[in-house]
């Protein structure tokens, strides 16, 4: 990082010959900044432990609570999930979250053909709880939401699997093969969710300005990567995407 | 009495009345048609598929119906999945195949095999309304599909059919 404190900075002292002696002091300032940043970090982490101790049967019920508790840990550079051989592990949250992400994994894999491999986390969610999918989180089975299913999907992304989520508009999506939606592609998919039903190309054009070309490449690459599918009516073509159909169908 | 069909979800989707110009889409597609032919046809128990009037074309709800070239592409891929087979050279009524007969030839085969009848003998009225075969997929068999089913076994030397007083009666011979 590069300050530029002008002239009262340590460059205009320097030249006045006080470096040394300020910037000592610099040094014991930074250092006991550090230290007691270091000291509240610390107390923090042990309160941490102590509310995880606590409430754990909450943590693992609740997953309300226990997003609450996991955006306390953050912060903190406490991660819960992946630290193994810590006492945090009594938690089993980094079991919980390996096997909901397998479970992920599957329901993402079942449903790519007839998607093209992107599909909303809530039908994800729907589809785990339509099976009766259970989980055993700290020996109580647990409800899990779609935050738990974003940080499984977390996981499976830092094992370089190519699932990935996405936001188009206000749904969270999950994206299971490694194609690469720029954001034009969002772009169409998002109009397809605020029309909720199907688009044509012109619809495209009308809505973002784009020029012909650049909207049938958009919708060449969803056509063909299986995520939109073709609909002709009434010498129309319409696109429609069976990711964002779903979220129409009532629940 | 006649139960209700319960349509799959895919039936309401627009594009499913299109024929998908993208070969991977297409295919899941017509999966999906396969399976909805012959879902409706077995739980209704209707034996045979008449072109002209399948009310599985159209879905008034969403406004949308199969062109008929979309008809013939979906029905050729029937017919030669196997499940399928046409009563007519204008192919206008097609019988529904519910197990192909390969499939009906193995299950009689080794039911045979476990309930003891290898080497001895029962008639073809046994086989599809006997009291053994409850729950067996040959059970109230179209007397043509069991036929079929059994002259597979016949060439494959597992069987062998002999002439009864009645068509019912004739028996057949497992080996």
């Amino acid at each position: 990082m590069a300050h530029r404190r002008g002239r009262a900075g340590i460059g205009a002292l320097a030249k006045k010959g006080e470096t040394s002696k300020f910037s000592k002091k610099a040094e014991e300032i930074k250092t006991t900044s550090l230290q007691s940043a270091m000291d509240t970090v610390k107390k923090l982490e042990v309160k941490l432990t102590e509310f995880a101790k606590t409430h754990h049967e909450a943590i693992a019920s609740d997953p309300a609570f226990r997003h609450k508790f996991l955006s306390m840990c953050a912060p903190l550079g406490v991660d819960p999930l992946t630290t193994k051989k810590s006492f945090w592990s009594f938690l089993k949250m980094g079991d919980f979250y390996h096997e909901l992400a397998v479970k992920v994994a599957e329901v993402c894999y079942a449903y790519r053909t007839r998607n093209g491999g992107i599909m909303s986390i809530h039908e994800v969610q729907k589809v785990l709880m339509t099976r009766g999918t259970k989980f055993r989180l700290n020996n109580m089975t647990t409800k899990y939401s779609e935050d738990d299913i974003i940080i499984a999907i977390e996981k499976l992304k830092k094992l370089g699997s190519g699932f990935r989520t996405i936001s188009v508009g206000g749904t969270r999506m999950v994206v299971s093969v490694p194609t690469e939606l720029d954001n034009d592609h969002m772009q169409v998919i998002q109009l397809a969710q605020d029309i909720s039903g199907g688009i044509t190309m012109d619809m495209v054009e009308d809505v973002t300005g784009w020029n012909s070309d650049r909207v049938r490449r958009a919708m060449d690459l969803l056509l063909a990567e299986g995520m939109a599918w073709l609909d002709r009516y009434e010498g129309l073509e319409f696109y429609w995407f069976p990711s964002v159909w779903k979220e129409t169908l009532v629940s | 009495m006649p139960k209700q069909f319960e349509y799959p979800e895919i039936f309401s989707f627009a594009p499913f009345f299109t024929i998908q110009p993208v070969l991977a889409t297409r295919e899941k597609q017509m999966g999906l048609w396969r399976e909805l032919i012959l879902s409706y046809h077995t739980s209704l128990k209707i034996k045979t598929l008449r072109v002209h009037d399948c009310p599985l074309w159209k879905n008034k709800e969403i406004g949308r119906e199969l062109n008929s070239e979309a008809i013939n592409t979906i029905m050729e891929d029937f017919v030669e999945s196997g499940h399928g087979e046409w009563e007519d050279q204008t192919k206008t009524r097609c019988r529904i195949l519910w197990r192909k007969p390969e499939q009906l030839a193995s299950d009689i085969y080794d039911w045979a095999d476990t309930n003891g009848f290898i080497n001895s003998v029962c008639t073809v009225y046994e086989l599809h309304s006997g009291e053994d075969i409850n729950g067996m997929s040959f059970e109230g068999a179209d007397e043509e599909l069991l036929r079929r089913a059994l002259l597979i076994l016949e060439k494959q030397g597992k069987c062998t059919m002999f002439k009864g007083e009645t068509s019912e009666e004739d028996g057949i011979k497992f080996f």
